[in-house]
Formats: structure tokens, sequence, C-alpha cells
């Protein structure tokens, strides 16, 4: 049989390649869905890729109380506009009264321009204690040193600024000691943190700046935004999480009927809600993609039945030399998968070629997987969209097929 | 030896629009190895379902077929193809060459049917160009030869898997004189090294090629007779 598989491919090969245009147009139909699948593949696993890798910073160990939910859709606005401020003593309190919390530290949070001389960069700066590094394993100094205690008591001018910070404001020098300004006050540099990249590949996690707490409040705001951090010493979050839960209910002193006026928020939440919605953007964009494919196959199918009509008389000579259904099935058949194959591998190129370019601008690579299960996928639809008319050719009667012209 | 082909009670009707044909009704035949015989009737006669018939192409709707023994009318669709690939060698009135493969090719395709290997394929297939003195031709593709050359080309297909019966319908209906008569000097001599030749024609002057000729009307067997011998050319 081995002959007759080699005869069949030949025979497809001529066939394919005896009608150029015809083969180039079927083709492609199966050429774009492949394309558009694997693309679409390959944009979700990058996506995801970069998730992981940007929740990092955002520890599974570490609970971040805030005034609102990170994804709180339902919940009404003014309901949430009226809660109360995370106050700065909640920090004293829940070291206090929680039995899991390893290290605390408040955040406070404005955004704002750091002005160097001429050199000026939009940021993010924080307040907090020096316990905040204990609660973010992924913030460390690179140069230099966190600021003290001591600093964050007496509300000292110092600050730890991120990557991004020290390029924009320090291109060519040392920026421990040097000065730098927010609006009209001066802050001394201590510390440089170490690059942490981007996060989901859009924005920057080093262009921030880092204050004592003491220092924040004093010179900007009391009011302002600010959040929790607490860092569990258990790998039992969820007990840690509804400990904690009670401890923020008995800070806030909240009746048993009454419902939660804070949020305690977790890269886990942010990890449900991301597949959530990686659920329904990959399941939509993959069924409409697919969708495509099945267009491809449908294309095929309507190509196959006219080569078959075509050779309706080689079949019967075939037949009549004593080809068997089975020998006449495989050689169309294998026809049909030839063309998926080969369109398929080209689409698989193309979509390889298109993601190294988007990777340019967004993270994406396409992972091996998703190669070969699109050259499978391409198989199955050249099977499925192939094995109508190979039968049909099959089942030809051979004096028929003979007498055709 | 028992018979090569034996037909006994042989009918094949049709149903067009709800009306009986009677292709064939009702043939007994008796084929013995190395007979040439003829088969001849106007259109209409049933000459070319007996030849599907006697070509294992159609089966029939009553009556009973053996080849050398087998029973062909209780074959599947299988089992026709194999007897088709292994005993008989169709020569058809418009070549049916593969157009698109050289001699060559078109003369392996029933060793590759046969599950023969690319090299004794080969071998074989060359073998039977020569004995059709075509071997200077064997790379050409069809439309790169004569008619007489294509139909050559079919007559080394035929016979290339040493079929029991060689079954020429109308050999030498798409063909001018001259190529004609070169063909039937081919099928003449491929009778005298002892192979069996079934021609299907309305022409008489070729069908006395035959040393038989059986005369269908109706689906059935009007005569059945032996033809004055031809000349033979000894060597």
């Amino acid at each position: 049989m081995i002959s007759l598989f080699w005869e069949n491919l030949r025979i497809s090969l001529g066939s394919i390649f005896g009608n150029k245009s015809r083969s180039i147009l079927t083709a492609l139909g199966i050429v774009i869905g492949v394309l558009s699948v694997t693309l679409m593949g390959t944009l979700i696993s990058g996506l995801d890729r970069t998730f992981e890798k940007s929740m990092s910073f955002l520890s599974r160990d570490v609970l971040i109380i805030s005034r609102m939910d990170w994804f709180g859709g339902d919940m009404d606005w003014w309901e949430l506009r009226n809660r109360p401020r995370i106050k700065e003593d909640y920090v004293e309190q829940l070291r206090e009264k929680s039995q899991f919390v390893a290290a605390v530290a408040p955040m406070a949070e404005r955004g704002g321009s750091i002005i160097r001389g001429d050199k000026r960069i939009d940021t993010r700066f924080f307040g907090t204690t020096p316990e905040y590094m204990a609660t973010n394993e992924s913030a460390d100094v690179i140069t230099g040193r966190y600021f003290t205690d001591g600093e964050n008591r007496s509300g000292a001018r110092v600050m730890v600024i991120g990557g991004d910070v020290a390029d924009a404001l320090f291109p060519d020098e040392d920026p421990i000691d040097e000065y730098v300004k927010i609006g009209s006050h001066k802050f001394r540099v201590v510390g440089v943190l170490k690059k942490q990249g981007k996060f989901m590949g859009m924005f920057s996690l080093d262009n921030q700046a880092v204050l004592p707490f003491g220092t924040f409040q004093r010179l900007f705001s009391r009011r302002g935004w600010m959040n929790v951090r607490v860092k569990v010493n258990t790998d039992n979050y969820d007990e840690a999480k509804e400990e904690i839960y009670g401890v923020m209910r008995q800070i806030r002193g909240l009746k048993p009927m009454e419902k939660d006026d804070f949020a305690i928020n977790q890269s886990a939440t942010m990890e449900a809600q991301y597949k959530a919605i990686k659920l329904a953007i990959g399941g939509t964009g993959l069924f409409i993609t697919a969708l495509s494919l099945i267009v491809g196959g449908i294309g095929i199918m309507n190509i196959m039945f006219v080569s078959v009509k075509e050779r309706t008389k080689e079949i019967g000579v075939r037949k009549a030399l004593g080809a068997t259904q089975s020998m006449i099935l495989g050689q169309f058949l294998m026809e049909a998968v030839l063309i998926c194959l080969i369109a398929g591998l080209v689409g698989m190129g193309l979509a390889g070629g298109l993601s190294l370019l988007i990777n340019q601008f967004f993270p994406s690579s396409m992972p091996v997987g998703l190669a070969i299960g699109s050259i499978i996928i391409s198989v199955v639809i050249g099977i499925v969209s192939g094995l109508v008319p190979s039968y049909q050719a099959a089942r030809l009667d051979p004096i028929d097929a003979l007498r055709y012209e | 030896m028992a018979d090569l082909i034996s037909l006994r009670g042989i009918k094949r009707h049709y149903d067009v629009g709800g009306e009986v044909v009677r292709a064939l009704d009702g043939v007994d035949l008796i084929i013995n190895h190395n007979e040439y015989i003829s088969i001849m009737g106007p259109s209409g006669s049933g000459k070319s379902t007996m030849m599907n018939m006697i070509g294992c192409l159609d089966s029939p709707t009553e009556g009973v077929y053996e080849f050398e023994g087998e029973l062909v009318h209780e074959m599947d669709d299988n089992q026709l193809a194999s007897i088709r690939n292994r005993k008989i060698g169709f020569v058809f009135q418009t070549f049916n060459l593969l157009p698109k493969a050289t001699a060559l090719r078109n003369v392996e395709v029933p060793l590759i049917y046969a599950n023969i290997s690319k090299s004794e394929r080969v071998k074989k297939a060359e073998k039977a160009l020569l004995a059709v003195g075509l071997s200077d031709r064997m790379h050409h593709k069809p439309n790169e030869l004569s008619g007489g050359q294509r139909q050559r080309v079919a007559i080394a297909r035929a016979l290339v898997n040493n079929p029991s019966i060689l079954l020429a319908d109308e050999p030498t209906g798409n063909l001018d004189s001259k190529s004609g008569v070169e063909i039937m000097k081919i099928l003449d001599s491929l009778h005298d090294d002892g192979n069996t030749i079934i021609l299907v024609t309305h022409e008489e002057y070729i069908a006395e090629h035959a040393d038989r000729t059986i005369n269908l009307f109706d689906g059935k067997i009007k005569e059945d007779r032996q033809t004055k011998k031809r000349k033979r050319v000894v060597a």
C-alpha cells in the first residue's frame, strides 16, 4: 500500500499544482482561517504570560485593604463614594489585633511631576513606611538605601525613585544624594528601585517614587487615597483574609447585619477577574476566527466536488484498471488534506512572522503547542471537508464514469 | 482445462423511468482460453452491456457468471475491482489514458493498484511498451503521441498485468484506417502469442479478424459462428 500512498501523493500534488490559481484561491480560505486562529491563540498566550509575570509584583500573600474593590462592578457608586476613608491608624490596629500579620504598611498615593533642573517626569509617588519593603517582594533597592524609621517619623525630605524616574532625571549620573523637586518641595534621592518592567506590557511599574509616609502626609494630603498593605504569615490565605475581614469590621465598628464598607483586594481576585476576561475575549475570539476556518473548509469541499466532477472519466478509467473504492477515496482525501496542510503551514508561517512583528508593540509569542495544534486542525479540516466529495468519487459507478464526457 | 468464461442465463435489466429495459435477456456463452472472439450487434442490442458484464464492470440482475472458476455474480465491489485488475485488460475506443502522465506512468497504473513495487513496475511497464513497439516513446505524454501510438499505450497498459482476457471496445473506432490496421495487427499477434481477445465492434471487417463472431440482438445471442480462419502469419 506504500506505493499507492506515493502514487496518491503524486496525483494530488499534480492536481494541486496543475490548477495553481484555483488551488491558491481555495487554500487562501484556510490560510486566513489558520492565520487568524493561530494569531488569536498567540495573543492570548502572550497576554497570559505577561499577566503571570506582571502578577509577581502582587504577591499572593499580600492583602490590600482599600476603600473599594478592584473589581466591584456591581456596587452602587454612591455607596462606594460614602465609604469611610482608610486611615493610618488601621496599620497599628491590624498589627495588634490580627494574628496573621507578618508586615503591614500604609500606602498613600498621588500623581505629580518630579523635576530636576530642566528635566521633569510625570509619575506617581507613594507615601509609605520602611516596612513596605517587607510587604513587597519585588521592590528592591538596587543602589543607595531605603529610608529609615527615623526619617519616616521626622518627615525627612528623602525619596527612593523607580528606574524610569532615575533614567529620565539622571540619564548619565548617579542619582544618590542628588536633589529633585516635587512642586516647591526639595527632596534628596537616597535610593533607586530595581526595574520591574511593564504591567501587562502597558504601563511601567518603574515610573514611581517612594517617600516616607510622614513626609507625604505633612507635605501633601492627609485625606488622599490610601491603602493598607498586609503581608500574611501563613499559606492559608483564605483563613487570613477571613480573620482580617473580621478585624477590619471590628475597627470600623460594623454591626453584624451591616455590609462591609471597605474592600480586601488580593492578586487572586485580579487573577480570577483576568481569567474571566480572558475566557470571554479568548472564547469569542476563537469562536469567530474558527468560523473563518469553517468557511475555508467549505471552500475546500466545494473545490473537491469540482475536482471529482472534472475527473469523473479518470475515476472510471482507474476503476476499470482495478482501483477499489477505498483507493479512489484515498486519492481524493489525500488531495483535500494536502491543500489544507500546505495552507495550514503557510498560515502558521504568516502568523509566526506577524507575531514577531506584533511583539514589538504588545507581548506575543507563538507557543509550540499552538503551532502543532493548528497543523492538526488543518489536517482535520481537510479530512472533514474532503470526505463527502471523496466518498462521492469512490461510489461512482465505473460504467457511468467511463461514459462521462 | 476449465472454461475461461462461462455465462449462464445472464440477464441485466434496468429500470428506466418505471419501464424495464432488458439490456441482456438470458445469455448463455462459454469462452475458452486463447479464443479470438468478436461481439457484434446494432446499437441497443446489448453489446455494451455484454462488454461491461464480461469486463466485471457490471453485475447481472440474474444468472451465473464464472470467470476461471470464480463466481463473479456473487462478488462485491472490491472483489470486482480485484478481478478487473488481475484478469482483465481493457482497451477503449477513446484510449482513456491519463493526460498528465507519461506513457510509462500510464502503463504502470494497473500495477500500482496491484501493489507492485516501483522498480518492478517500471520493468514490467517498459517490457509492455516494448511489446507494442513504443520503447522510444515511453516518456511522452498522450498529447505528444499520435492516435495509433496512444492506442498502443493503452494496449500495453491492458497487457501489463498479464490478464486472462483482453477486452477491446471498438479499438479502431477513433483511428484513421492506417493506424487501425496497425492496431489490429498488434491484436492479431497478441492472439498468436496465446492471449484471449474479445473485440466489441460493429465493423464487419474488424470482426473478421476474430475466429468466432457473436451477434447480439435485443439482448439475446442471435448468432454464434466460427469466422473464416484468417491467414495466420507463421514465422
